[in-house]
């Protein structure tokens, strides 16, 4: 940037908006645990209430757990290129320039998207190990 | 967007250059400026001074008042050991019991943790983000004298053993067939505390969006800014269904409408899953903010940055969603499914992992510098070694199999007042140590410090180290006494010794705090050599904040930048003056923190008190069936919260632009996404459709729970009358986005005419709800109690868009509202936006499952 | 990492124990049914057709798995015997189960651990575990009709049980009371305890509780009983021989 730059100029827009979508990148890990975790709390109660067949549920749920873990990896992906400290060099991105702020988006999504996949794999795990609703 | 009514941009140079900053201010303009500025900011003096509306003022109230709630339930828990010192205790009856360990519990939570999180908050994170204030004076107050009022109405019950007694999670049915009052003023008292809550985090959470200084980009402002962040969020998402419980709760207590109770399809586990929805979530937004308070004083005492930022925020933000998942491990032993339960303890134990970075995050940052033993230091030090002892209990306690025995007994007390020790008293009295200096300009005595310490911490494990055993053996929570010989008497007495040695520390630790310190000399600028903003302020004290606001290029501005502090005092930076007298901060952008307006901000006022009081009012004569008084109070509240509003915000301003320093100019108006009152509706209105959203699940968990719902030949709303509700709700809200549309093309005659007729459309669908449920009885069963209930939900929030739709016809006519100024209607619409979405969800669920369940 | 591998084997261990609890009983079910502040137990031995009665006391088998199917009157209570194994809550209107597998003969205490209102800490009672033979031998004659008094002054106490109503609120069986109030006290002299795990039963205690329930146990629905001396010691007489 320049001395001359003008705050929000419209060729910043563009980046702006991108930067706002990476805002909302770093939850994006946790919003899918909390919807898979939500789903499978739902449906089992209601199976469980309703006397549903327990069996195809589980099975169900648990291809929906591996939909979940695709797409928060793909998150992480993206994110870990993000960051890119392989080319960069910098792992903490602590100064205030603008690629510094880029490249800390994408590591702090690309952090919570392995706390979120840890979070599906705990989660699954009842799935995997009970099978009735007693 | 029509070029007429568009406003300016900013426009000048920025960033600034270093040959800007480097450019002197002369010593004539710098003193004028200095003088016009304290007079802008000046406090009230004399008994005007309540009318204060400054973060500073209204947050030393907030702490002291928090302190004092705190101590009283301290005393409460004193008289509680004392009554368990030894088997068979007659010192205090089985209901004085029940109400004091109702009242302790309440209170630490609710009058204590969450509001102390505010307070410190208030005080401390404008001058971390060298703002002038807070984004909104008046709320923080508004919400402090509710606070004041709901408290002291809620712990005074206890002086006429009128208090709650059923248990601080006040489960029904007990709570709900309690007689007398005790139930309603918890409810009441509480509700109107938690709507306080809640303004206080819409405020917390704009005021790190939007006010922070030029240049602090997200990456770089102060982790506790980003706690602030992710507990003003979690606030947002836990309390409503809170408030949605005590809507229902209060519903049944008044008007017999069954919610909770079996007999007529109500199911009391209802309450309890939105009392933990609320419930757990609590608990980390009680301990992250102390957390916070940890990673700002860790890298002052190591003297270096804190070691991995990035980690921090990563386990903050999964923190908050996590505990999300956990409420139901207080449900444990309810008899859910396994796979269920399950679920939640596999939640509970992945919350364990981003818990634990912060931890090693911490302790790195402590192995990699050069440690300064402070005080503060000593403190945390504490609250490591405590929390971590209530986190191993924690896993122990998120296994299923082990929670069934330990469940309700004195293991989970033991377990609980480890954490929030640990992670919330242990870091909040570290916090007052280091901060003290910044928030009176004396340091406070280290001597009596390390007294206070050793006997808290000391006396802590005492108390609690052995109930850990007493639980073990079988002592369940909560019982006003105990038989002998079942191995419980002389635990139960060392942890009554260790509660007194607790209550030395406490006053010494008061008495250090509130010790005249006339005599004592005043601190240097930076006492422990911090590197963030709040050791930019004046000593001795000024009311600006900040003489003129920075432009900060670092996380640690006061180590990377070493000519700030003096470039600051000359004025060198943004705002530096109060041309107009007036109060002014300046609003940034949300990632990059670029400035985009010059806003004025409200100053002293008896308003926010009146509100307060009649809100108050409102809340607090229902506990005694007082009705038409409370609506009294409650039509005056909304009265002196329009004026407010009408009076102060939003105004038209004189010029469209204005010098902001360096060369900047500024608008001083902005509407819609770019302006902080924007903000706050949606925030406010994410919490409002969450407590939405908790009375919808209501509906669909009696669906679940019971066969019998909706039960057979039951009658239901009618739907013709239900669907004309949703049409001309809709309608309504058309009509108002209309208006914003036509207003901004100029079209002044034709928004108006909308304005006029989208409340006569909002009246509309509010009555043919309300007559759309008219002959059910809510009394005689659940489902008609619920469809009431929602029916209620809408009517009001329709009323409330009435009241917006008429504000800002009003404003149109009088040139409050005029197509270039035009904030009140994108916040209108804003609100319609929410509401129409939840009156359709209402309509459709109230419509369609006669035809669907 | 270290740690997170650690959280899991131990989730995975605690998921595996999970179901433990409740897995399906090997034939008698007990159906106990919480009360302000007592218990209501109801034996059913496999295929009966109605159950044995009794209060504030349980009794079970060793070596096999009993399944207690629980519920409660007005509020929520918790049933838990801390000796035999976890707790599970007692909801109105709504029935839970948990199941306990006791492998030596002995003597818990059991308690109310959902706090349930003003005597909460009094909401007790006996759980004793015996070898299947005893046992049986045991709910044969729990099942029976209460034993005749045995000496005058039994039979003036059960003259005063009568005269004073206590048939209303308290039922034992081969007599006119029938009350379903209170505890049955067909068979309560052969009880550990008295006042749901109060206190120790002796003719002191059964004195004591009748002339002093406020005291014993705040707000209790059964009233403090101020009888002459003589028919307040007949009546403990009475009832205490009621093995």
């Amino acid at each position: 940037m320049t001395a001359e730059h003008q705050p929000r100029r419209d060729e910043d827009q563009a980046e702006f908006s991108e930067e706002q979508a990476s805002l909302l990148k770093i939850t994006l890990g946790p919003l899918i645990w909390a919807g898979h975790f939500v789903i499978c709390y739902g449906l089992v109660a209601v199976t469980c209430a309703k006397d549903w067949d327990i069996a195809t549920i589980r099975a169900g749920l648990l291809g929906f757990s591996g939909a979940a873990l695709l797409a928060i990896a793909w998150v992480g992906w993206t994110s870990w290129r993000q960051w890119n400290p392989r080319e960069t060099g910098d792992f903490v991105n602590r100064r205030g320039r603008s690629e510094d702020r880029h490249h800390f988006l994408g590591h702090a999504a690309f952090l919570l998207s392995i706390i979120a996949v840890i979070g599906v794999i705990f989660v699954s795990l009842p799935l995997v190990m009970l099978d009735s609703c007693r | 967007m029509n070029r007429d009514t568009a406003l300016p941009h900013p426009s000048g140079p920025y960033p600034p250059t270093e040959a800007m900053l480097a450019e002197p201010v002369p010593e004539a303009l710098r003193t004028a400026q200095a003088e016009r500025l304290r007079n802008a900011w000046e406090t009230p003096k004399g008994w005007r001074y309540v009318t204060a509306v400054n973060n500073t003022e209204v947050g030393k109230w907030y702490c002291m008042t928090a302190l004092v709630f705190m101590l009283l339930a301290g005393v409460m828990a004193l008289i509680i050991r004392l009554q368990l010192a030894v088997p068979e205790n007659d010192l205090v009856s089985a209901d004085r019991f029940n109400q004091l360990f109702t009242m302790h519990g309440s209170a630490m939570m609710f009058l204590f943790a969450v509001p102390m999180f505010e307070a410190i908050s208030i005080l401390l994170l404008p001058a971390m983000l060298g703002a002038r204030d807070m984004p909104f004076p008046r709320l923080s107050a508004y919400g402090y004298w509710c606070f004041l009022i709901g408290g002291i109405f809620v712990i005074g019950s206890i002086l006429f053993d009128v208090a709650p007694r059923a248990g601080w999670f006040m489960y029904p049915p007990l709570a709900t067939r309690d007689e007398g009052p005790s139930s309603d003023i918890w409810l009441l008292g509480l509700s109107f505390i938690e709507v306080a809550s809640i303004a206080a985090a819409v405020e917390l959470i704009v005021g790190t969006l939007k006010c922070r200084p030029p240049g602090m980009r997200i990456n770089i402002m102060p982790l506790y800014a980003w706690y602030v962040l992710v507990v003003g969020g979690m606030i947002l998402f836990a309390f409503p269904p809170l408030i949605a419980g005590d809507f229902l709760f209060e519903l049944e207590r008044s008007f017999d409408w069954p919610f909770f109770d079996p007999t007529r399809g109500g199911d009391p586990m209802l309450w309890q899953h939105l009392f933990w929805i609320f419930g757990h979530p609590e608990v980390y937004i009680i301990f992250l903010p102390s957390i916070a308070i940890a990673a700002m004083i860790i890298p002052t005492v190591a003297r270096r940055p804190i070691f991995g930022y990035s980690w921090i925020v990563l386990s903050a933000v999964g923190t908050g969603f996590l505990s999300f998942g956990l409420w139901v491990h207080h449900m444990f032993t309810t008899g859910l499914p396994s796979i269920s339960l399950g679920f939640f303890s596999a939640a509970s134990e992945a919350v364990v992992i981003p818990t634990g970075i912060q931890i090693f995050a911490f302790l790195a940052t402590l192995m990699a510098g050069r440690v300064k033993k402070s005080l503060p230091m000593l403190w945390i030090a504490g609250a490591l070694a405590i929390f971590t002892m209530g986190g191993l209990t924690g896993v122990m306690l998120a296994l299923a199999p082990f929670d069934f025995q330990a469940h309700d007994t004195y293991f989970i007390v033991a377990h609980l007042h480890y954490t929030l020790f640990g992670g919330m008293v242990f870091p909040v009295i570290a916090g007052v140590y280091y901060f003290f200096p910044f928030i009176q300009k004396k340091l406070l005595s280290d001597r009596l410090g390390r007294w206070a310490f050793w006997l808290v911490f000391i006396g802590f494990n005492l108390t609690f180290l052995p109930m850990h055993l007493t639980g073990l053996w079988g002592m369940p929570r909560r019982v006003y006494t105990y038989p002998t010989g079942l191995g419980w008497d002389e635990l139960n007495l060392i942890s009554t010794l260790g509660a007194f040695v607790i209550a030395a520390g406490f006053l010494i630790f008061v008495w250090d705090l509130i010790r005249p310190k006339h005599r004592q000399p005043q601190i240097p600028r930076n006492p422990w050599d911090g590197g963030t903003l709040e050791w930019t302020h004046d000593v001795p004290e000024e009311a600006w904040g900040v003489r003129s606001i920075p432009h900060v290029t670092s996380r640690y501005p006061l180590w990377d930048q070493p000519k700030m502090l003096e470039r600051i005092d000359a004025g060198r930076y943004y705002l530096p003056d109060a041309e107009e007298g007036r109060r002014e901060t300046l609003v940034t952008s949300v990632i990059d923190a670029e400035p985009i307006q010059v806003q004025r901000v409200t100053g002293p006022a008896w308003i926010t008190h009146l509100a307060a009081g009649f809100t108050g009012g409102a809340f607090i004569f229902p506990t005694f069936h007082w009705y038409p008084p409370a609506i009294i109070c409650a039509v005056l509240a909304i009265y002196c919260i329009i004026w407010w509003l009408w009076t102060d915000t939003a105004r038209p301003p004189g010029a469209d632009t204005k010098d902001a320093g360096l060369g900047l100019r500024l608008p001083t108006y902005a509407s819609g996404p770019a302006s902080v009152g924007w903000w706050a509706v949606w925030i406010t209105m994410l919490g409002d459709a969450t407590a939405f959203a908790s009375l919808i699940f209501g509906f669909f968990f009696y669906w679940t729970a019971s066969p019998g719902f909706p039960p057979e030949g039951a009658a239901h709303a009618v739907p013709l009358l239900v669907a004309l509700a949703a049409g001309l709700l809709a309608a309504s809200w058309a009509l108002t986005l209309a208006a914003r549309h036509l207003n901004r093309r100029g079209g002044v005659i034709a928004a108006r005419a909308c304005l006029g007729f989208a409340p006569l459309a909002a009246a509309g669908g509010a009555a043919a709800m309300i007559f759309s449920v008219l002959p059910l009885d809510p009394a005689s069963h659940v489902y008609p109690a619920i469809l009431w209930a929602l029916a209620i939900w809408t009517a009001v929030h329709a009323g409330v868009g009435v009241i917006m739709q008429l504000y800002c016809l009003a404003g149109s006519l009088f040139g409050k509202l005029t197509p270039r100024y035009d904030a009140d209607i994108w916040n209108v619409s804003l609100y319609w936006h929410f509401h129409v979405l939840a009156a359709l969800v209402a309509c459709a669920t109230m419509g369609l499952t006669p035809e669907v369940l | 990492m270290f740690p997170t591998i650690v959280l899991t084997a131990l989730l995975v261990w605690g998921l595996s124990l999970l179901p433990d609890p409740r897995r399906t009983g090997d034939g008698l079910v007990i159906r106990v049914i919480g009360e302000q502040w007592w218990w209501r137990v109801e034996y059913w031995p496999e295929g009966a057709s109605e159950p044995v009665v009794s209060a504030n006391e349980i009794r079970l088998p060793v070596g096999q798995r009993t399944e207690f199917r629980l519920t409660s009157d007005r509020v929520i209570h918790s049933f838990w015997i801390p000796g035999l194994g976890g707790k599970m809550d007692m909801f109105p209107g709504r029935e839970t189960m948990i199941s306990l597998h006791p492998e030596t003969a002995g003597s818990h205490r059991g308690q109310c651990a959902e706090f349930c209102g003003a005597s909460h800490a009094w909401m007790a009672f006996a759980a004793i575990t015996m070898e299947p033979g005893d046992f049986d031998a045991w709910l044969e004659a729990e099942a029976g009709d209460a034993q005749r008094p045995a000496d005058d002054r039994a039979t003036r106490g059960s003259q005063v049980f009568m005269e004073q109503g206590c048939g209303a609120c308290h039922a034992i069986r081969g007599t006119e009371a029938v009350g379903q109030v209170g505890p049955d006290l067909t068979h309560v002299g052969s009880r550990a305890t008295l006042g749901a795990g109060r206190m120790g039963l002796t003719l002191d205690n059964i004195t004591r509780w009748i002339a002093h329930t406020e005291d014993l146990k705040p707000e209790v629905r059964m009233p403090a009983y101020d009888l002459p001396e003589d028919d307040l010691a007949d009546l403990a007489q009475y009832l205490e021989g009621l093995k």
